[in-house]
């Protein structure tokens, strides 16, 4: 599953951040794509596009146009409900199709030589201006049916237009860097996952290494220690160590009974390294436990039953008495208190 | 681990959001209007609504308001100059907003509804505001009245805009929006009318009889009442598969007075502002009734929720007073 994941991230991560680096190019730095000035040759008093002209959404969109000797005009884009109602009785160029960069398809349609109102008086244009000689728009085409709309104010009229289109997304180039980055954190997601199961097959295949539930790796360390005349150890070099003589070493056995190295936490492996005539901590410890209570700790042991040899005197009181002192005694009686003891004796 | 990648793809999902895209979709469609414009369009009728009180002058509200809805509110106006009261308290364009329910349009005329309501009268003005063309402005031109108990269908909505019924779908209806205003016209004309049984008996109806046999009883005056339905323009689904449609109809009360008498009404009286001097001979007074007719989905007969009307001329052997 987490290779699937891994592949996936990173194949991921490779698309998104060549798509960004394709929009990045695309755009260039002003995320947009220019063109013009075209010329339109027209004297009527407005060249609108037809309602299948522009079929896009979310695209930004930058209109300059311009007529000569600073004649009134304007430019407006807005619902095509709203725009062809607007244009339905005037005298028109229409635009009926368009190609990239730059090529139009026009038909002229009759109609009145005026407009039915002030188009600066409307409220529904989505975006409009007006200027002397110019006018500029700049909108996101909405995810609706839309028409742009030049048109002349006054009684002049559109002749010698030119047009100047760009297009393009908003804040396009900085999305390529984040799609980007985006797509370079995926891909480098997707390796460390791919790293990771990779680490845990190597860990199955029976390497030293270890990463365990919370993925902590463990590594095996070796401590090399020196014990004084005083039974001080002290932590030494493996160079130092060299030097000395290595008597003992204590070894954490992974093949023993009991706990798995994976279910406990490993103990470092400690080489008793001893100094000629110094006693090692290992012969100190043995020393203590000869001279501790035996009846420490230690596991009870099985003892020998034990005789106990009794004089009676006249007055009838036990005596203990040695084993050694029963040659100056003789038996008379030996069930006392139990019949089948055959150690009772009787002083004679 | 998981978190992780769904971090990456909710951004991923997110930044997608606003991606260029083609739209396969390119037909003529509009909202008639946003919330904020509707809300724009009700605040300014209320401004102008509120100055033509003020002054008792009904001249600004012929630029929010239209057709027969004008009408009314101009004869009323036109009482009340005559009448010489001031309309004190008139509070028609406030009130609380309570329904607004918009349509979707390929081409004008726009128009959305709009339900107000009036709790000091005890009233909802269920309203149609509508634009005639891309250069004109939102104007009022319908305005029926309800009382506050009476509940209003549901209207059936797709995509967040209100569905419209065409003036002659009668699909999953007794009948037509149309048939049914001509119908309804009809009833009123005349109780015994064809296919009278198709209507609902309602309260308006009673109420127009009841005025009529009061005029019909004036001794040595002979009236008669005619009714014509106007085209129905605006009409909405209900929830039910039905149509809450706005009809208009026109009302014309015609008086024949013996030689020697005359006609007078009280003063005060929309009547008596229209015909000052009353009728002697012949006169006709002319009403408009906005109805507001709801149609039940299925075969119920459709009846009024209700209405808003008045004198919107008079003449009369005496001199046209209007």
């Amino acid at each position: 599953m987490r290779t699937v994941t891994g592949w996936a991230l990173s194949v991921l991560g490779v698309l998104v951040a060549v798509a960004g680096v394709a929009l990045m190019v695309l755009l260039g730095p002003d995320s947009r794509i220019s063109t013009g000035p075209h010329a339109i040759e027209t004297d009527d008093i407005a060249v609108v596009t037809s309602p299948q002209v522009i079929r896009w959404a979310d695209v930004q969109v930058d209109v300059l146009v311009e007529v000569p000797v600073r004649k009134p005009v304007f430019v407006g884009i807005g619902n095509a409900v709203d725009v062809q109602n607007y244009v339905a009785k005037v005298q028109r160029l229409e635009v009926t199709s368009f190609s990239r960069p730059w090529r139009l398809r026009t038909r002229a349609v009759e109609g009145q030589p005026n407009l039915p109102g002030a188009p600066t008086a409307i409220d529904w244009w989505i975006d409009s201006s007006a200027g002397l000689g110019g006018a500029s728009i700049s909108a996101r085409l909405p995810d609706e049916t839309v028409s742009i709309a030049v048109l002349s104010v006054g009684s002049s009229n559109l002749a010698g237009l030119e047009v100047t289109l760009a297009y393009g997304v908003k804040g396009g180039f900085a999305k390529g860097i984040s799609a980007l980055l985006l797509g370079l954190a995926a891909l480098w997601l997707g390796v460390m996952v791919l790293r990771s199961r990779w680490a845990d097959d190597d860990w199955d295949d029976g390497e030293d290494d270890e990463i365990d539930g919370a993925g902590t790796l463990e590594v095996e360390e070796v401590v090399y220690v020196y014990v004084d005349d005083d039974g001080v150890e002290h932590e030494i070099t493996a160079e130092e160590a060299a030097e000395l003589e290595v008597v003992e070493e204590v070894a954490d056995d992974a093949g023993a009974a009991g706990p798995s190295a994976s279910d406990e936490p490993s103990v470092p492996t400690v080489p008793q390294v001893v100094v000629p005539g110094v006693p090692t901590a290992a012969e100190i410890a043995a020393e203590s436990a000869r001279t501790a209570d035996p009846r420490g700790d230690a596991p009870p042991t099985a003892e020998p039953e034990r005789v106990v040899y009794v004089f009676v005197d006249e007055d009838g009181t036990e005596h203990e008495v040695g084993e050694d002192e029963l040659d100056e005694f003789e038996v008379v009686d030996d069930d006392l208190d139990d019949a089948d003891d055959p150690d009772a004796k009787e002083r004679p | 681990m998981r978190r992780t990648v769904l971090a990456l793809v909710c951004s991923l999902t997110l930044s997608a959001c606003a991606v260029p895209h083609a739209r396969d979709d390119v037909r003529l469609d509009k909202a008639a209007a946003s919330r904020a414009e509707v809300d724009e369009v009700l605040d300014e009728y209320r401004e102008v609504r509120e100055s033509a009180v003020e002054l008792l002058d009904p001249k600004p509200l012929s630029t929010v308001e239209q057709g027969a809805v004008l009408a009314i509110d101009t004869g009323s106006f036109e009482v009340l100059q005559r009448s010489a009261t001031a309309q004190k308290g008139d509070d028609t364009g406030r009130g609380e907003v309570t329904d607004v329910e918009v349509p979707r349009f390929a081409k004008y005329p726009l128009w959305f509804y709009a339900v107000v309501r009036d709790a000091k009268l005890g009233i909802n003005r269920v309203q149609v505001f509508e634009r005639t063309s891309s250069v004109d402005p939102w104007v009022l031109t319908a305005s029926p009245e309800t009382l506050d108990k009476t509940e209003l269908p549901p209207i059936r909505r797709s995509q967040g805009a209100a569905l419209r019924v065409p003036a002659d779908d009668g699909v999953g209806m007794a009948m037509s929006p149309q048939k049914a205003a001509q119908a309804y016209a009809a009833v009123l004309a005349d109780p015994k009318a064809p296919g009278a049984d198709a209507i609902a008996d309602d309260s308006f109806i009673q109420q127009m009889r009841s005025t009529a046999e009061t005029n019909a009883a004036l001794k040595d005056v002979r009236f008669s009442q005619a009714w014509e339905a106007q085209d129905v323009q605006y009409a909405l689904r209900t929830s039910d598969g039905g149509a809450l449609a706005f009809v208009t109809l026109l009302r014309t009360d015609t008086y024949a007075v013996d030689d020697g008498l005359t006609v007078t009404w009280p003063e005060g009286t929309p009547q008596r502002a229209f015909l000052s001097a009353g009728i002697s001979g012949s006169g006709t007074l002319t009403y408009l009734h906005q109805v507001l007719l709801y149609l039940p989905g299925g075969d119920g007969p459709p009846r009024a929720l209700g209405q808003y009307g008045g004198v919107v001329s008079g003449e009369g052997d005496q001199g046209a007073v209007r």
